[in-house]
């Protein structure tokens, strides 16, 4: 009897507890990587754990409010403005450290080593500068999460690679009909 | 062969290699990374006779059968066949090891004989030695096929850690291990290809890296993708490395795949 309920005990304090044994082993292993690699990669965000959790396919339940979060992280230019410089945007755009978006995109004609894993930007300009498809642009550099939950695309403008201003610039090198990306 | 000597040759192939890069980021169209890879090797091969790979080859041999301070050599160390066998046991790792209770891939086996068998402390042990004792013993398993199936209970939970790792987003750029190397396998990142375990990512490590002009071994490679991805690497001989390798190599294992000329030649 005392050992059942021993044994009901410690069942009910492993479910309560925040830490399962396989997630409490997972992080020791992450531990052995060092202080440095454990600190980020046990400083997920919802958003990242829930990817994490779900392999990248969310339940259909949990989608809308995913969605709507990411879409509350999304901050905009003091101006107002979400189309700025194209010249500054080439360089967001190119910089490794900032946008790095060859390695995935195609942009201006000229660059050859461009990655294939999201589709061309070249001529991305076409589809002219009314307001729904800046402020779509825009969102969508910002924050690729609140329009598809975990895609590849990361958050540039949510983790801070760049500033909102810096966006509105990376909108103008792919809407604005001078940019390099839409020459013809 | 000395290793003053490899140094030299190294350095004469450096230059080589710099000369050959330059040339070929300079191209109008993007050349194929690995027709450019067999290019440069067989560049090497005419010119020199020798592929840098095999020269790591040759100071891990030296190092392999340098006594320690306990008087042995790395003969007395198990690598998973028993003492002295490093045919194809490359291809078996990682795996457990009933004396140090852990799973461990060759690198860290390496590192752990170092210490128990031939009695060196932890901070007498080179990285670069590691490395080119890691490629002597790898080199034995040219070509074979991975044979990594978890059974041991430590296996599998490696397996299962090393595939949480692989799915895991974090960082300032969201990325995972998966993110590319599944969803998006058969793409390029920029020029570079990539690869899922089941197409066989890591079959080719060891391997020299002509546009680095370095050596990289399974984890070395494992920490360039983090560095790239934004998330600190993690240090040498963790269970990090050691759990994704276990689950890379098994995926590949499953899909039938073989490891390269090892130690490879690539970009």
């Amino acid at each position: 009897m005392r050992r059942k309920a021993v044994l009901l005990g410690l069942l009910l304090g492993i479910g309560l507890s925040q830490m399962g044994p396989f997630r409490a082993r997972f992080e020791a292993a992450l531990h052995s990587g060092g202080h440095e690699f454990a600190q980020v990669m046990l400083a997920q965000d919802k958003g990242q754990a829930l990817c994490s959790q779900y392999r990248d396919k969310l339940p259909p339940d949990l989608i809308p409010g995913f969605l709507a979060e990411q879409k509350a992280l999304i901050k905009y230019p003091a101006n107002g403005k979400l189309m700025g410089d194209w010249r500054n945007g080439e360089k967001v755009f190119t910089d490794p450290k900032r946008g790095n978006c060859y390695a995935c995109h195609a942009g201006v004609p000229e660059e050859v080593a461009y990655g294939t894993m999201g589709p061309s930007l070249t001529a991305y300009g076409q589809r002219g500068t009314a307001e729904p498809v800046v402020r779509y642009t825009y969102e969508k550099i910002y924050n690729a999460w609140a329009f598809v939950p975990c895609s590849l695309m990361y958050r540039g403008g949510v983790h801070g690679l760049f500033t909102p201003e810096e966006t509105a610039d990376l909108v103008a090198f792919l809407l604005d009909p001078e940019s390099p990306i839409n020459r013809r | 062969m000395g290793r003053k000597r490899r140094w030299i040759l190294l350095g004469v192939v450096a230059l080589g290699t710099w000369a050959g890069f330059g040339a070929y980021t300079q191209q109008q169209k993007p050349l194929d990374p690995f027709e450019e890879a067999m290019r440069q090797r067989q560049m090497y091969l005419e010119t020199f006779g020798v592929l840098p790979g095999e020269l790591f080859v040759e100071e891990g041999k030296e190092l392999f059968f340098r006594k320690g301070p306990s008087g042995k050599t790395l003969e007395e160390c198990d690598f998973g066949k028993g003492k002295g066998v490093l045919e194809g046991v490359y291809a078996i790792l990682p795996k457990y090891f009933p004396d140090t209770k852990r799973v461990e891939d060759l690198e860290t086996r390496v590192y752990t004989c170092m210490q128990t068998v031939q009695g060196f402390k932890p901070s007498e042990i080179k990285r670069d030695e590691v490395k080119a004792i890691t490629t002597y013993i790898a080199s034995f398993s040219s070509k074979a096929r991975i044979q990594v199936v978890p059974k041991h209970p430590a296996e599998l939970a490696m397996y299962n850690l090393g595939r949480e790792l692989w799915y895991t987003r974090a960082g300032a750029r969201d990325m995972s291990c998966a993110v590319c190397h599944d969803q998006y396998a058969g793409q390029r990142v920029r020029l570079s290809p990539v690869r899922s375990p089941k197409q066989g990512l890591g079959n080719e490590w060891p391997a020299y890296r002509f546009e680095e002009d370095k050596l990289y071994t399974m984890q070395d490679r494992i920490d360039f993708c983090y560095e790239s991805i934004a998330i600190p690497k993690p240090e040498f001989y963790s269970e990090v490395h050691i759990a994704l390798t276990v689950y890379m190599l098994a995926e590949a294992t499953k899909a039938g795949r073989s490891f390269e000329e090892l130690p490879f030649f690539t970009r």
